[in-house]
């Protein structure tokens, strides 16, 4: 183990990739010398050189679809869109292209390519760098969607997504970039689609994801002195999701609270609590709680962003519903 | 440049399987045999003949809706596309595709495409790893005059030029984006014009004359193997069909279309190749003759193909 | 009332050349640009009526349309009566109907195969050849604002034709005993079976050439003249030069850029109204730089040089001649006219 930030955990992940595997590069706006928005990717350029570290223009289509055509052509990008809000510029070469490529062509083509892209609020940027939009790409057939929340994560989910044979849309959360925390040394690997208890508990599962597993597990601590034991679940993939991990934890605590900073009409939580409401309708015994931001676009004063974001005191609010 | 008697013969060869796929698909869809939309290529059969002879299968190219003749010309099989038109589980894509999404990667054909101008950062893109894995391989794109309307256009050809990238740009210009003529949906003329504005060659060919076609894909070609980066080959064609099977074509003018006609790119090789003696009428008839015959059995077995699995609407979505 | 013609190319300077060698990139917004300031040029000089060749893309009526307002023009823009095809046989035929109602002066926006095609048509109609080509030998380089106003004064009147508008030569091509097609500068005799992309860039394919002018200076198969035996535009002979074995070899730029060895076998001045007969058939003949005649294998072909090519304006000789006043009665109107405007 070794003490990392989640930011130079997944760029731990991206380096052990790309030297075990030379068709693996990294293309995007400012990712090379420069090193990227928020450092993600300091230093992989001395290391890979102008070849494999490749800055591009500021042309989102482009970068997403030449990867689509290098993918297919048999090169496994990864592409970084420098914030998650700019995905609506190349969104027809995800949607269109990059999910059906496979699909439209009868299972003859593959499509190994990793977009990295920043998500989330906190920092003032307001409601064009700030969103949090994975329900946009867990509608997608064709794609896969990866959350991480810790660094430990962000590097085990960083390899798995680049040795996935698809699309995957890393999304990588803003204020967790400077996270610190011990990540394995070397190879280590987190299959897609494997749930992660965060805390154990047995009274209520609050499933949450990316930077709102930590406001939940401020909650759970908090709720804990007043005598509820909360296990907070992190799917860390919305797409493979494990709906097992889900259900069963359900079916040990009874209650569900789902927790996550996306506006509420649409997003992933709904499906989640579909699912359940569905699979698990005997299991609960409470109905199913949602914390999220409103439907709001992201405001920019702090005092504004602060009370639109999902918070420990909201968690904890909708939790003591359940009693 | 020289193009011997075999070269043109077997350019001739493509422009008739073609013109007669098309033709079949045609007559297919208007009785009712076909699902979906068909977008025929005919009239424009000298563009994809024309480049594609300067290809291999390690190359690449990008296709769009009107993708029949690009398939053909690159060396796609027509039993299969055919079983595909059919939506049969012996086509291209396992009946999940269509006409607008033929692809054989092996081939190094990455596709029709329904989205206009889809293909063009895709074309960049297996450029980018042609060059990256350093082989000489290229890749090409092929694309409309409505096409050249779209960011990815601006995107990709700025892109290929700074990274030098071993990609040609092939503009099909047949003059309308679906029924928009071209003078009503831009300010240009040639769309070679545009080429200057990512400091790249662009050169603007008769799309019907095969010749013509051939000796520039083959100089845009040898410079993008070459490492010289990447070229705009505007062709002039003209699409004798509609949009689509089924378009009334109100848009166009009777006068244009029947000079366009004249310069059929089959008729104007059929006379050239009987000028240069190369075939005679009866020979050139033969070829004809045996087009039809693979073409006859390719709806043969596409008919005879089982459809798909009903339970196959779930595979292949996802690599495992 | 004097009139000025435009005949503006909207498809020269986009051939192969730009991807076999780095020839000039015209775009059709700057051939609009410097119609602009051709019309400018002779708005000046007071010319009231123009005709133009029409074309797909309308160099002309753009060009008017994006004036400022207060450049708005005061004289009549005719388009000529053709029905458009959309090829280089419009050139042509824009330059017949200019010639039947008599232009005085017929202003080209082109290379040397836009003037081939005008020169068919334009009968003795002095041209002002404003080059936007890539072979360029015999256009020049002319800024469009002067190359109106030159065009103005000859077609007012203003200069006398002689000595500011100079005959030059021209080849005549021959198939079977009929004349099909002309040349302004060269003939040349290929090795090939087809038109296809029209360019001449490949010096293995050449045979054989006849050329009424060449200069060291030109571009294109008239170069090689220029360095073997020199022809220039108003001497009366031309050259006829064979390609093969190297008993000469010089260094020619036979396209923009592309500066190379050519293998000469033989050549020989001509006169005016020499024939030279094409030695080898199945050929292609490509007229000023562009593939254009094919010449089966039983027909017979002969280039003839003459001196009844088209009658061009000297730019710079007819501003000169109408400040000098020296012909005509050019100092007085050019003052009264612009020179001493208020």
């Amino acid at each position: 183990m070794k003490q990392m930030t989640y930011a130079e955990a997944l760029r731990d992940g991206i380096r052990l990739e790309m030297q075990r595997d030379p068709h693996v590069y990294l293309a995007g706006e400012d990712v090379g010398i420069f090193g990227g928005c928020f450092g993600q990717t300091a230093g992989l350029y001395q290391e890979f050189g102008p070849e494999r570290i490749v800055d591009t223009p500021i042309s989102e289509t482009a970068i997403v679809g030449h990867a689509v055509g290098a993918a297919a052509a048999g090169l496994r990008p990864i592409v970084e869109i420098m914030f998650i809000d700019f995905m609506g510029v190349c969104m027809d070469e995800i949607l269109n292209q990059a999910a059906k490529m496979r699909y439209m062509f009868g299972g003859k083509a593959k499509v190994p390519m990793v977009i990295r892209t920043p998500c989330g609020a906190g920092v003032s940027a307001a409601a064009q760098h700030s969103q949090s939009l994975e329900a946009f790409f867990t509608h997608i057939p064709g794609i896969k969607t990866v959350m991480p929340s810790t660094p430990a994560d962000a590097k085990g989910l960083m390899c798995a997504a680049i040795r996935d044979d698809n699309p995957v849309i890393y999304i990588e959360h803003k204020m967790l970039l400077g996270l610190q925390g011990d990540v394995p040394e070397g190879e280590y690997v987190i299959p897609l689609g494997k749930a992660d208890i965060k805390r154990k508990g047995s009274d209520v599962t609050i499933v949450a994801w990316s930077a709102m597993v930590h406001k939940a597990l401020a909650a759970a601590e908090a709720l804990a002195k007043e005598g509820i034991s909360a296990e907070v679940l992190d799917p860390r993939t919305l797409n493979p999701l494990d709906k097992d991990s889900i259900l069963n934890s359900v079916g040990k605590t009874e209650r569900l609270v789902i927790v996550h900073e996306a506006t509420r009409t649409g997003g992933f939580g709904g499906e989640i609590a579909a699912i359940v409401a569905d699979e698990g309708f005997d299991l609960l015994n409470a109905p199913i709680k949602r914390v999220t931001a409103p439907d709001a676009p992201v405001p920019f004063s702090p005092v504004l962003e602060r009370n639109y974001l999902p918070s420990e005191e909201k968690i904890i609010k909708a939790v003591k519903e359940l009693f | 440049m020289e193009i011997t008697k075999a070269e043109l013969l077997s350019f001739y060869e493509t422009m008739v399987t073609i013109r007669t796929f098309e033709e079949k698909a045609a007559e297919l869809f208007a009785a009712g045999k076909l699902p979906g939309f068909v977008h025929l290529y005919i009239g424009e059969e000298a563009v994809a003949t024309g480049v594609c002879a300067n290809l291999t299968d390690k190359d690449y190219i990008t296709s769009t809706h009107r993708g029949h003749g690009h398939l053909i010309a690159k060396g796609g099989r027509i039993d299969l596309m055919m079983a595909e038109l059919f939506g049969k589980a012996t086509g291209y894509c396992k009946g999940k595709g269509g006409s607008m999404h033929i692809a054989d990667v092996n081939l190094g054909i990455l596709g029709a495409n329904g989205i206009v101008g889809a293909g063009q950062p895709i074309a960049a893109g297996a450029a980018f790893a042609c060059k990256y894995k350093k082989t000489d391989a290229v890749a090409v794109c092929f694309f409309g005059d409505g096409a050249s309307n779209r960011g990815t256009f601006h995107e990709s050809l700025n892109m290929a030029s700074i990274f030098k990238l071993p990609v040609i740009f092939v503009c099909e210009n047949n003059m309308y984006g679906i029924s928009n003529y071209q003078k009503n949906h831009m300010n240009v003329s040639d769309i070679s014009d545009r080429a200057a504005a990512y400091g790249i060659p662009g050169v603007t060919v008769d799309g019907n004359d095969v010749v013509a076609v051939y000796e520039a894909a083959a100089e845009a070609v040898d410079r993008a193997r070459k490492g010289d980066g990447p070229s705009l080959i505007e062709c002039k064609t003209w699409r004798h069909r509609g949009h689509f099977e089924g378009d009334p074509c109100i848009y166009k003018d009777p006068k244009e279309q029947e000079a366009w006609l004249k310069k059929d790119p089959v008729l104007s090789l059929e006379k050239k190749l009987t000028e240069l003696k190369f075939a005679t009428v009866v020979e050139l008839e033969e070829i004809k003759a045996a087009v039809k015959e693979k073409i006859d059995s390719a709806v043969l077995f596409a008919q005879n193909s089982p459809d798909p699995d009903p339970d196959d609407v779930l595979t292949d979505v996802y690599a495992s | 009332m004097a009139t000025v013609g435009i005949i503006a190319n909207p498809a020269s300077g986009k051939d192969i050349r730009r991807l076999v060698s780095y020839g000039t990139v015209f775009d059709n917004q700057e051939k609009v640009n410097i119609v602009r300031r051709i019309l400018l040029g002779l708005a000046a000089v007071k010319v009231k009526r123009i005709v133009y060749m029409p074309d797909y893309y309308g160099i002309v009526p753009k060009a008017v349309d994006g004036l400022k307002s207060h450049d708005r023009l005061s004289m009549e823009i005719i388009s000529a009566d053709i029905n458009l095809t959309g090829t280089q046989l419009d050139s042509y035929r824009a330059a017949q109907v200019m010639e039947s109602c008599k232009v005085d002066c017929i202003i080209t926006l082109g290379g040397d195969g836009t003037n081939r095609m005008v020169a068919k048509g334009c009968g003795s109609i002095p041209l002002l050849p404003v080059s936007t080509g890539t072979n360029n030998v015999f256009p020049s380089m002319v800024e469009g604002t002067v190359a109106g106003m030159a065009a103005g004064v000859v077609a007012r009147g203003i200069v006398n034709h002689f000595p500011v508008v100079q005959p030059t030569k021209k080849l005549i091509v021959y198939k079977n005993g009929l004349p099909i097609d002309i040349a302004l500068v060269d003939a040349v005799v290929l090795r090939d079976k087809f038109i296809g992309s029209r360019a001449i860039w490949e010096v293995n394919h050449l045979v054989q050439a006849v050329v009424s002018r060449g200069e060291p200076h030109n571009i294109g198969i008239a170069s090689v003249a220029g360095y073997l035996k020199p022809i220039g535009v108003t001497d009366k002979e031309g050259l006829s030069i064979e390609f093969g074995r190297a008993n000469y070899k010089v260094l020619a730029p036979i396209a923009p850029g592309l500066i190379v060895p050519v293998e000469i076998e033989t050549f020989q001045k001509i006169r005016v109204n020499e024939k030279v007969k094409v030695k080898s058939t199945p050929c292609i003949i490509a007229l000023d730089g562009e593939r254009e005649v094919e010449v089966n294998e039983k027909d017979e072909a002969y280039i003839e040089l003459t001196f009844d090519g088209p009658k061009v304006v000297d730019v710079k000789a007819a501003l000169r001649a109408a400040v000098d006043g020296s012909h005509g009665s050019g100092m007085e109107e050019l003052h009264k006219e612009f020179v001493l405007q208020e």
